[in-house]
């Protein structure tokens, strides 16, 4: 299990990595944690001819929070994120991350443009409707999570392309519910649920190729008022609606009623005054 | 749950582990850790398909790169093959080639290797080989029928079937009060040490020799076997396993690749190959194991009483059989361990191994027993429910009581235990089986998580003599191990063991043997394992044998060296023979109150060092070897208890209490005991919750990586209640083996707990959480 | 290519591909051999090691972003004078390794959590240990282990005594 020979540059600048992406014409890819992207590498699932390394770059590794807001630059680590007193939500997400070992490599732009079904950074993403600073050869522009996860393991992300800086809201209060084989595993449901502007927002990971956001069950959420009853009937919506497959741990069903079990028990947590989501 | 008793000597303490202060400081010597000079990596190219006809091999394009490249279709290789022998007259023999030849049997089978500077250099060579394969619909289920056969010679690909009979069943049925039958799968999964397999191989420049530095738990099997395969002077082959990173029974087999490393460096003598299993490769190609159905018929009488066992057993054994322990080793062992420690007169049961297009099926630690047992246990639940009993009450009337011992089992094992009735009520007195029903009661009363209770007994075959096999009769009996034990020129004893360690603390526990045999300090011992070229003899590490063989050669050469010790040192001290002790080191006379007579260096150095002070009569030296079998087993009695909690909305399981009580006889080190007993409920955790390898349709492995084949971690495991019992086995230490008797009641203790807890039966394993939620339904 | 790095305390350079991984770098070019490797896709936590004092799987970085870094490994854990760190007696006297193969990994996870957290809960331990899987010990003596040894450190701690060994 030993990778396939590649060319290594450490970049320390955004402009040298998308340059140096540029150059590679499509051959080139970026190293980051390399808590995905190295065992793809070792089992030589990808053989790209050059690697770039980011983690030189300065000044991505910030956290700010501005008015409401959180800003995460690409190289945030997940222990970083873990150990930041700004937003409990992601805290609580990050310690959802695999390993310490893992979380203190891993990226926030990493995670987000590795776009693995199962993993959180994702759906957080997509639930918060992040808006990802990419920088190419033509520039900087600003992705939303709904534009950028197209399936599994794909992103619209070009080649050449690079996330420096993740934006997003920083929830009002937040639910987070987690189904997953062993502690420390990718989930096999992952339910998060957050109020910004006085929304309720909810999505799914682990069940279809690109983190779900339940809007129908939001918009149930939006109707009346917090009730057990809505709860349910939410959860139930958006058991409903996700798109389900089965697979070596679990079938379609099981993940469906899952999804339904995970929303309830996420808006509870995000709604009950003893609960770590409740701002 | 306490030990009291205080031991004098070394035996039955915990001690300080030898081979503790080099593994804790990043020195052990593992074989992934061995350099030479001049060595070579190789790589190994492994089958895409489960099934296929090989067309061709073209290794131009690699063999420009590296040092060497070998398909199976050369002669150096195709003239070498594994055949695992039995005299089982319905055993049909099949040839297991050491780099597939002609067609590739499962995914994940060698079919070529390179040899290269590095490792990574090799791996980049082997993606140049280009094979043409014809894919052929490939068998991957034991119970359905095969479109194309795995080997020629077994059309129906069953390689072996045998019947165990005893009493008569359809009479007892049809006496019965209650019949119950089930249909019961067990999950594929395997022993996955944390050190995959590695190999050096190193063939002599001039003279016909070879080295081999394998993790092997069989050095003297494997020196056996290779120099028969190799036209070797069995004295001029040297294996080595030194520092061994698990085995569990993975290890126990001579495996294709050992041999073709072997073949390699009989082409490139003088040259040091190295290969390093990696992860992937050990997933799809070690030897996997517990790939079984149990179709079971139990009748009882009106109060609860088995009357009758009927069961058909399929074991899948994959596409060969395992070298050299045959494709009757599961299959056997189920057919003769059904039945368990329970009383049964009428049994009959036909066993079967059939091949299939999956890795071949191997030894691992409980072989078969964590199949068994879970399928006996759920067949008594399944019985105490429709009699209205308990499912605690159904196992006190079964039981085999003290009073049957020796009980003769209906395959015709004798088992010299009897002590199930004191390690299930041990545990069920640990557990507080009474608190347990008010909890469950007042959780039910309360609509809370409801929770449920599992037991499982079994007896642990251990020790296994010559005349006492339960497994296919192969050319060789395992019944005996060699020790050598000497005293060295400064007093220090040291001994050439037979046995293997593959994390066991043998070093340990021998050097403890020895040192009360012998009379000397624990830490003046000093112990050598591991290689072929030092010990005389020994068969190494499977069917927990070692405490008791191994141990018992160790203690019989120890007495035996001590004799000889005192023989010259009341011959030095002029004392009559009789009248001599020697104790810590020290030699003492009769007197209790006079002061020493000398110490064992003293007479030691007479031994070596002064020949001139030697007693008439005496020659030069201090050492002794003995050999021990036990002609019997020792069985260990065991039982586990567990309270479990259900989250009835997910299927999560949530172990609130796990209680194990075994009987090892005499404990020789408390601790080591424990942590074997320990490991081995988590294997059997993984195996009844986790583990499991999966093939599509096409016989491809669908879990192979450690992310999908997932082993219980730290989290997953509970904290474990261990208990003891110590019924001296009769044998020179008195002990019983306790290795691989924690794996046999996981399966079966969560079972019964979740149909406690729901009245839900699982009789299909591994039992996800997915699988107890869809039972719910 | 060039890569620099402070090794237990040393400083070692080496030569090597970018594609050498910096567990194949420790093992098979300087020689420290007690960072094992079960998996090589950072799954079992043998090869986990400590760069710039945080746990790292040594299989998933490349030798070449060391450079300039500081990795401790399980060969730097005794102090110089030979004395077991309080974690290594634990470990030994807690019977916290059978085989030894998952040990190195789980003593350099183990420091790190006894870093973060000063007195870890039994269920603590064995919540932050599951990123290291033992295939052998069941974890009980592991889990013994890292709690006696976080009792111990402590001790050290507060009254400056030198923690009590084992006897035998
Ligand atoms: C044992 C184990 C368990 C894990 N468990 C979990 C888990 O439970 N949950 C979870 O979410 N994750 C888990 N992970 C994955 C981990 O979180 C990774 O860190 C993450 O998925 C990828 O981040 P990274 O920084 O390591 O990216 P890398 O592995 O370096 O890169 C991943 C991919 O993203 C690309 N990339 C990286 N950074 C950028 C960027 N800034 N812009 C554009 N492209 C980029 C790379 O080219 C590569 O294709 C686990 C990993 C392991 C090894
Ligand atoms: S070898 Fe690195 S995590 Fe397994
Ligand atoms: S001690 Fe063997 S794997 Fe942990």
């Amino acid at each position: 299990m030993k990778s396939a020979p590649f060319d290594y540059v450490k970049v320390d600048s955004v402009q040298d990595c998308v340059a140096a992406l540029a150059a590679a014409d499509g051959d080139g890819k970026i190293l980051a944690g390399g808590q995905s992207f190295a065992p793809v590498l070792a089992m030589r699932l990808a053989r790209p001819r050059l690697v770039v390394d980011v983690n030189g770059i300065p000044g991505l590794a910030a956290i700010s929070v501005d008015d409401g807001r959180i800003g995460l630059g690409a190289l945030v680590r997940h222990v970083d994120l873990l150990e930041q007193p700004h937003s409990p939500l992601l805290a609580e997400v990050a310690g959802w991350i695999g390993h310490a070992a893992i979380r203190s490599r891993g990226t926030t732009g990493g995670s987000i443009a590795h776009a693995d079904p199962s993993a959180e950074l994702p759906v957080v993403a997509a639930l918060l409707d992040a808006r990802m600073s990419v920088v190419g050869p033509g520039g900087t522009r600003v992705v939303a999570a709904g534009d950028l996860f197209e399936d599994a393991l794909q992103t619209t992300l070009e080649d050449d392309e690079m996330i420096v800086h993740v934006d997003m809201p920083n929830p009002q209060a937040w639910g987070f519910a987690e189904l997953s084989r062993r502690h420390g595993d990718f989930g096999m449901i992952t339910v998060i649920t957050a109020l910004v502007e006085d929304q309720w927002r909810v999505c799914i990971g682990g069940v279809a190729g690109v983190p779900f956001r339940a809007l129908e069950s939001e918009q149930i959420l939006a109707d009346g008022p917090l009730d057990a009853d809505r709860i349910r009937e939410a959860a139930r919506s958006a058991a409903a609606a996700v798109e389900v497959s089965s697979d070596l741990h679990a079938s379609a069903t099981y993940r469906r009623a899952m999804a339904e079990e995970f929303t309830l028990r996420a808006l509870r947590q995000a709604t009950t005054p003893t609960m770590k989501g409740v701002a | 749950m306490s030990r009291s008793e205080q031991p004098v000597g070394a035996v039955g303490r915990t001690v300080t582990r030898k081979e503790d202060r080099r593994l804790l400081t990043g020195n052990g010597n593992y074989v992934s850790d061995l350099e030479l000079p001049r060595m070579r990596h190789v790589a190994f190219l492994r089958s895409p398909y489960g099934h296929a006809e090989i067309l061709g091999a073209d290794v131009t394009a690699a063999r420009a790169h590296v040092d060497a490249v070998f398909t199976g279709d050369m002669p150096e290789m195709s003239s070498v093959e594994l055949r695992a022998l039995s005299a089982l007259p319905t055993y049909i023999e099949t040839a297991q080639p050491i780099l597939a030849r002609g067609k590739v049997r499962f995914a994940g089978e060698a079919v070529a290797a390179v040899v290269a500077s590095d490792r990574y250099k090799a791996e980049d060579a082997i993606e140049l080989i280009r094979m043409d394969y014809k894919p052929l619909p490939a068998t991957v289920v034991a119970w359905e029928k095969p479109q194309v056969p795995v080997h020629e010679g077994a059309p129906d690909n069953v390689l072996l079937e045998r019947e165990f009979v005893s009493g008569d069943v359809d009479a007892a049925f049809a006496e019965s009060a209650v019949v119950v039958e089930r249909e019961l799968t067990t999950n594929r999964h395997a022993g996955n040490p944390m050190e995959c397999r590695a190999t050096v191989a190193l063939w002599d420049k001039a003279d016909d020799k070879l080295t081999l530095w394998s993790g092997t738990q069989v050095p003297h099997l494997v020196r056996n076997m290779l120099a028969e395969l190799l036209g070797l002077a069995e004295g001029n082959v040297r294996v080595i396993a030194p520092d061994v990173g698990g085995g569990f029974g993975t290890k126990a087999v001579l495996y294709a690749e050992d041999v073709a490393i072997c073949v390699m460096a009989r082409e490139m003598r003088g040259t040091p190959l190295k290969w390093v299993e990696d992860r992937a490769e050990h997933l799809q190609a070690a030897a996997h194991a517990r790939d079984h159905r149990y179709l079971m018929k139990v009748g009882f009488s009106s109060e609860g009483k088995i009357t009758a066992v009927q069961a058909d057993v399929t074991c899948n054994i994959g596409a060969y059989s395992v070298y050299p322990w045959t494709a009757g080793i599961e299959p056997l062992m189920a057919g003769g361990l059904l039945t368990g420690p329970y009383m049964v007169d009428n049994y009959r049961c036909v066993t079967r191994g059939v091949t299939t297009n999956t890795a071949y099926a191997g030894p691992y630690r409980g072989v078969a027993r964590p199949a068994t047992v879970f399928a006996m246990e759920s067949m008594l639940n399944a019985g105490a429910d429709k009699l209205g009993i308990s499912d605690l009450d159904i196992r006190r009337l079964n039981l085999i009581p003290e009073d049957a011992v020796p009980y003769r089992m209906p395959s015709r094992l004798v088992d010299d235990s009897g002590w199930y009735g004191r390690a299930l009520e041990l545990c069920v007195e640990a557990v507080g089986y009474d608190d347990f029903l008010l909890e469950q009661k007042r959780r039910a009363e309360h609509g809370e998580a409801p929770i449920g209770i599992g037991f499982a007994c079994y007896n642990e075959l251990t020790g296994l003599g010559r005349a006492a096999a339960a497994g296919p009769r192969m050319p060789f009996r395992t019944g005996h191990d060699a020790c050598t034990v000497r005293v060295e020129a400064d007093g220090t004893v040291t001994v050439l063991s037979g046995v293997t360690s593959q994390g066991q603390a043998l070093e340990t526990t021998m050097a403890q043997v020895v040192a009360d045999a012998v009379g000397v300090p624990y830490e003046d011992v000093n112990v050598r394992i591991g290689d072929t070229n030092e010990a005389l003899w020994g068969f190494g590490a499977f069917s927990s044998r070692q405490a008791v063989i191994g141990g018992g050669a160790a203690h019989r050469s120890g007495e035996a060296l001590r004799e000889q010790i005192l023989k010259l040192a009341a011959a030095v001290y002029e004392v009559p023979p009789g009248e001599i002790r020697l104790e810590n080191g020290q030699f003492f006379g009769k007197d209790e109150r006079m002061d020493t007579l000398g110490t064992l260096a003293d007479v030691a150095r007479i031994a070596y060092m002064e020949s001139n002070k030697l007693p008439a009569g005496f020659e030069p030296g201090l050492q002794v070897t003995r050999f021990y079998d036990p002609i019997r087993g020792a069985f260990s009695a065991g039982a586990q208890v567990a309270i479990i909690e259900i989250d009835t909305a997910t299927g999560e399981l949530n172990i609130l209490r796990w209680i194990c009580v075994e009987d090892a006889g005499r404990v020789i080190n408390p601790q080591v005991v424990d942590g074997q007993i320990a490991g081995s409920i988590a294997q059997g955790l993984g195996g009844a919750l986790y583990e499991h390898l999966v093939y599509d349709r096409s016989g491809n492995l669908s879990t192979g990586t450690l992310l999908d084949y997932l082993m219980p971690t730290s989290h997953e495991i509970p904290e474990l209640e261990i208990g003891h019992l110590s019924k001296p086995a009769d044998n020179p230490l008195g002990v019983r083996g306790v290795g691989e008797g924690g794996t046999l009641g996981p399966n079966a203790v969560v079972a019964g707990a979740i149909r406690n807890a729901l009245g839900i039966e699982m009789n299909h394993l591994p039992f996800t959480p997915a699988k107890v939620w869809e039972a719910m339904a | 290519m060039r890569v620099s790095f402070a090794l237990n305390g040393r400083m070692e350079e080496i030569d090597v591909e970018p594609r050498r991984t910096l567990a194949d770098a420790l093992r098979e070019d300087l020689g420290q051999t007690g960072t094992h490797l079960g998996c090589e896709h950072g799954v079992c936590g043998a090869c986990t090691v400590m760069v710039d004092g945080r746990p790292t799987r040594a299989c998933l970085m490349f030798a070449v972003q060391v450079d300039g870094c500081s990795v401790t490994t399980v060969e730097g854990l005794q102090s110089d004078d030979g004395k077991l760190h309080a974690l290594q007696t634990a470990f030994s006297e807690c019977h916290g390794l059978q085989c030894g193969f998952c040990t190195p990994g789980m003593l350099i996870s183990a420091m790190d959590l006894l870093h973060r957290e000063v007195e870890p809960s039994r269920e603590r331990i064995r919540e932050e240990m599951s990123g290291n899987i033992c295939r052998c010990t069941g974890y009980m003596g592991i889990v013994d282990a890292v709690e006696q040894a976080a009792k111990q450190l402590n001790a050290l701690n507060s009254t400056t005594e030198p923690p009590a060994g084992k006897t035998d």
